[in-house]
Formats: C-alpha cells, structure tokens, sequence
C-alpha cells in the first residue's frame, strides 16, 4: 500500500452502507486504494486499519446524528497511535434537527477533522480535495 | 443448525428469558401477569389491531409518522402534535441507534448530554433505558396506539419492556432488522432473537392481547425489486405465525414507477395470505403498508413535498392499509415537528382526493403482477426445498448461497450480488440476478426491459447508470439519465 491509501469507514453504531458503496466505488475508479471497514466501526478500527494499511488519509461517514458523541476523543487517539499527520476526512448528517452548517463545521474542526462536509456532497468534490491535500496533483 | 420454525418450548423460552431481563436493570420491572391487565385495561382505540381492523373493514388507509427523540417529555410533546395537528392515525415511538445494538451504557450517556446541552444528542428514543414505567408516560398521554419502530438485531429486551409498557405494535423481524441493520450478526442468531419476540407476542395473544407486528419491507431502501422484499416479508410472516402471532403487518417501499408499485402491494397481500395459509396458520389478521419512498429525497421541500405526494398516489390505488409517512426535510436528517406534521396532511389530501378514483391500466398492471408473483413463488419454493421442508433453515442457507439476496446491504451474511437498475419506465429490475433461482422467462422479461433503456439512452447498463438511479431522486427525477 502506498501514497493513494485511503480507509473508509461508517462510525459508531450507524448502518447505513449505500453511500460507503458510491464512494468507495468513485475513489476505486480515481485511482485511490481503499480500505474499506464498513458500517458499525469504532475509532479503533480506524485506526488499527490505517497502521495496518499505512494509509494517508481516514475517510469517515456518519449519516444518523450520533456523529459528534463518536467522534469526541478519536484526535487524541490518533495521537497516541502515532497518527498525528494523518489526513482526516467526515462527511454526512453531522447533527440532529436543523442547525447552522458553519457551527457543525466548527465543532467537527474542533474535533480534529480537517475537512467536513455536508449532506449531498458529490463524491467528485472529495476526490478534488483529497488529491489536493495529499498532494497528488500534478 | 439451531433453528427450525417450529413454535418453542415454554420451558426453552423461560430459561432465556432470564438472561434477557437480566441484561439490563429495568429488565426487573417487567411482570407479564401485571402487563396483561395493564394491557387489557386499555381503551380499545389505543390497540394498533383494533384499529386496523376498523381501517380494513371501512378501506380507510391509516397513516404513521415516524418520531422519536431522546427527552420523555419532548417525545410526548412531539406525539402529541403530530397526533393533534397531523392527524396521525398511529403514532410512532422511534429507537435510538445506539439501544439498536444493545449498548444501552451509550445510550445512557446519550440521554444524560441531551438533558445537560439542552439538545439532543440520541438519534431516537432509548426505551430500554427509560423501562416500563416510564414509557407508560407516553401511552397514556396520547388517544391513539403506538408503534415501536427500529432496525434491532436482537430486541428481545425492547419487546419485553416496550410490550409490558402498552405499546400495541412491534416492527422489525429476523431478516428484515438484520440484513439491513448489521454488519456480522448471523441470520440463525437474529431469527432466533426474532422468534422469541414473536413468542412473546403469542404469549400475549393467549391471554387475549393482540399485538400487531410488522415486517420492515423497504429493507435497505435503496432500489430493492419488489420480489426481494415480498418474499421476505411472507417468510417473517410464517416464523411469526409458528411461534404464535395473530396480527401481523407486512411492508413495502415504494420504487416510484406507480404500475409496479400497485402490483406489489396487491401481491404481497395475495401471496402472503395464500402461503400463510398453505402452512396451516389460518387465524392471522394480516394487513399491509407502504413506506414512502426510502432513498434519497430532494433538499427543496416543494421537490420533496411532490415525492411524498407521488408516493401516496399507488398507497391509495391499491388501497394498503397504512402508509408510513415520509416529510419534507427527509433529504436534511431529523425532521421538525411542523415538517412532520405538513407532511401527515399533505398525504391525508392526496388520499382524500383519489378516493374510489382507478385509473390504472389493467393490461400493464396483470402484466406487472404476473412477473411479481412468478418470481415470488421462484425464490420461495426454492427457499423451501434447500430447506427440506423448513422454512427457516432454508432462509439461512438461501442466504448464504444467495438464492435469496438483498441489494446494498452492510451484512456479511448476504451474497451481495443482486444488482438492481430501472427500466426506461422507471420500474426497477434485475440488472445482475446473482443466484436468484429464476428461469429464461423472468431473465428475459428483465433484459428486455433494460435494453429498452440502453437504447434510449444510447449507453450500456453499467453500475453508473445504478448510481445514476441512486441520486436520480434527489436531483429531481425519477430515472437517472446520463448528464
């Protein structure tokens, strides 16, 4: 495995699979290797799968609103596993109810998440940044 | 294999009911013989099956919200309305994620940031957690009966209390709150959960309770063919049956193209009937209903408004007797109680409106039905014979070899072929069959029809027309059309 490893994964106890399928479909067809965990994953999967796989960047899904709760102690976790500079990605409905995107943002930044991203974002975008950030664009 | 459908020994259940209620403290607040008068005392109207009688009787089609959040008195508030303001016919008492995989400790934890932030933290409501007595709060502060909805591999635990505490309808079974609701969970395990679940309610139905129960039909909700689902929801019927329910409910998701989707409710109604019959069980009440669209919804709220409308339209035609009701902020995550509500009367119009209208083209629709039911009876014959008469032992081996299989879902224990993609008339067919045991007849049916649509829309069928059709909704239209 090498500079294009990605893994990807749904946190916590959330199921919901079809999206993990599309995206890992989109990021197989561009040209990444993904590690894919599936549904129902701890922090700890995540991240015995990126020392395993020695993958640059942790790509994760959460789509019914227990992210936050999931999420809170997995920068430091990472840390502790040595995975300080690794990449880390999340994308879906972040929060219960209707609230202001800029503060769901913020809050996941604060959880150490270098980009967040929003219900309906097309896996196009993620692949753009994700080349982008690792540094594969030509 | 452990399991055979075949109705439990008293002494077997006893024994593991033990473990159950032991696994969680408000387990001790459950006593049966308590719950039976609690039950008994009830109104009729607050009996799911009272009330689907009185609905299939008088071809009224009932409607349900779904809701469900974290605060007791939140959720009573939230049930209150939309039984006031939406006019819903039964109310709905969602489950959090986390008690769907029995981690009742997050749950709680879940509860306690909910109350402390002032927010809510649980995606649903956790019962396990509440126990018996205080989700009584909620059956006796509203008129109508409640349903306790999910996605629980093994809700033997939320049977016992949510039961105990009057909720009169159960939803999930054991392929149906698995295959779709875990990762590594085997069908053998989850059935069995099941069947004591189903035992319970039986035990209900001895003292004279009717508890309806429910076979969660839309499965992953993301282009399942109407066959997967129908023989699912008759194989959950039957375990059901065996082990002693009388009330039982079997579901379906709408798929959008409306000829398809008429055909489907009246066949699951049909065969369900005529197998539970062949098997014996003749004293089931069985009713259906019709989940609104489960996939993707549009994030424009009039968009939106028009699917769930869309969706109602083959609810009245075939007259199902309730449709779970979709909102308009379906596309953005939990809706408000005013989408909700909006939502409730939106589809009340549209089934008001088409009353005793059929516009249906009869050809088209026998046609569609013939297909249905051949494919059905397909699959479920095959199911009984590697089965060697049992019905789930076949199951179990019929998934593992994927005779029967179930697209897009996160369990290992499915094969995981099937392919699903939509025909040039938006009605979904089998783009890959797996190991689906159908003949040339039914293979040819679907290739025809797929290559109908690669013509028009002069490209091959390819897993990017699948995810074409996955979007196609959100982005405005019913079948995804190259860009």
């Amino acid at each position: 495995m090498g500079e294009r490893t990605v893994v990807l994964g749904v946190i916590g106890a959330d199921v919901h699979a079809v999206g993990l399928r599309i995206l890992d479909y989109a990021l197989r067809s561009a040209g990444f290797d993904v590690v894919n965990i599936g549904v129902l994953s701890s922090q700890e999967d995540f991240i015995k799968a990126a020392i395993e796989s020695g993958a640059r960047a942790i790509l994760v899904s959460s789509l019914y609103g227990h992210a936050e709760l999931d999420c809170r102690g997995f920068k430091e976790k990472l840390q502790e596993a040595g995975l300080e500079n690794i990449l880390l990605y999340i994308g879906g409905n972040l929060g219960i109810g209707q609230k202001n995107w800029e503060e769901v943002e913020k809050k996941f930044k604060e959880l150490g998440f270098h980009r967040v991203y929003p219900p309906k974002t097309m896996p196009d975008e993620v692949i753009r940044d994700l080349k982008k950030d690792l540094g594969l664009e030509k | 294999m452990f399991i055979k459908n075949k109705k439990w020994d008293h002494k077997y259940f006893l024994n593991m009911r033990e473990e159950v209620l032991n696994s969680w403290p408000t387990g001790r607040e459950v006593d049966l013989k308590e719950a039976f008068l609690y039950l008994a005392s009830l109104p009729k109207e607050k009996h799911t099956d009272y009330v689907l009688k009185e609905a299939s009787q008088n071809g009224k089609t009932l409607l349900q919200p779904r809701a469900g959040v974290p605060i007791l008195k939140d959720h009573i508030a939230l049930l209150q309305y939309l039984q006031d303001e939406g006019g819903a016919d039964i109310l709905p008492t969602t489950i959090d994620s986390y008690t769907r995989q029995n981690r009742y400790k997050e749950a709680q934890l879940g509860i306690e940031e909910s109350l402390k932030e002032g927010r809510y933290l649980l995606n649903g409501f956790p019962a396990v957690n509440y126990g018996v007595k205080a989700c009584r709060e909620i059956i006796e502060s509203v008129k109508v009966p409640v349903e306790i909805r999910h996605g629980t591999p093994d809700a033997r635990l939320l049977a016992e209390i949510t039961l105990a505490a009057g909720f009169t309808s159960f939803e999930g079974g054991g392929i149906t709150y698995n295959i779709p609701y875990a990762k590594d969970v085997p069908l053998e395990n989850s059935i069995l959960y099941w069947q004591y679940v189903d035992y319970l309610v039986g035990i209900y139905a001895q003292e004279g309770i009717l508890i309806n129960r429910e076979s969660f039909g839309p499965l992953t909700g993301t282009l399942v063919p109407p066959s997967i689902s129908i023989v699912i929801g008759i194989i959950e019927a039957i375990l059901a049956a065996e082990q002693g329910v009388k009330s039982f409910s079997v579901g379906y998701g709408q798929c959008g193209n409306i000829i398809q989707d008429v055909a489907s409710i009246k066949i699951l109604d049909k065969l369900t009937k005529e197998y539970l019959a062949s098997f014996g069980y003749y004293d089931v009440h069985l009713t259906t209903v019709l989940h609104h669209w489960m996939g993707g919804f549009p994030e424009d709220e009039a968009k939106a408004y028009a699917v769930i409308s869309f969706g109602t339209i083959a609810g009245a035609i075939s007259k199902v007797t309730k449709i779970i009701v979709k909102t308009p902020q379906e596309a953005i995550g939990i809706p408000t109680k005013e989408a909700n509500a909006s939502a409730l009367k939106n589809t009340r119009q549209v089934l008001n409106m088409l009353e005793n209208q059929n516009f249906i083209d009869e050809d088209k629709l026998s046609q569609e039905e013939y297909i249905i039911e051949r494919e059905v009876r397909s699959i479920l014959n095959r199911v009984y014979e590697i089965g060697e008469g049992d019905i789930a032992v076949g199951t179990v081996r019929a998934f593992s070899s994927g005779i029967l299989d179930v697209p897009f879902a996160p369990s290992k224990y499915t094969y995981g072929r099937v392919m699903p993609v939509r025909d040039n008339e938006g009605a979904i067919r089998y783009f890959d069959f797996g190991n689906l045991p159908f003949d040339e007849e039914i293979k040819n049916f679907h290739k025809e029809r797929l290559e109908e649509r690669a013509r028009f829309e002069k490209r091959e069928v390819s897993f990017q027309m699948v995810l074409d059709d996955i979007y196609a909704i959100s982005k405005g239209r019913l079948i995804g059309r190259p860009r």
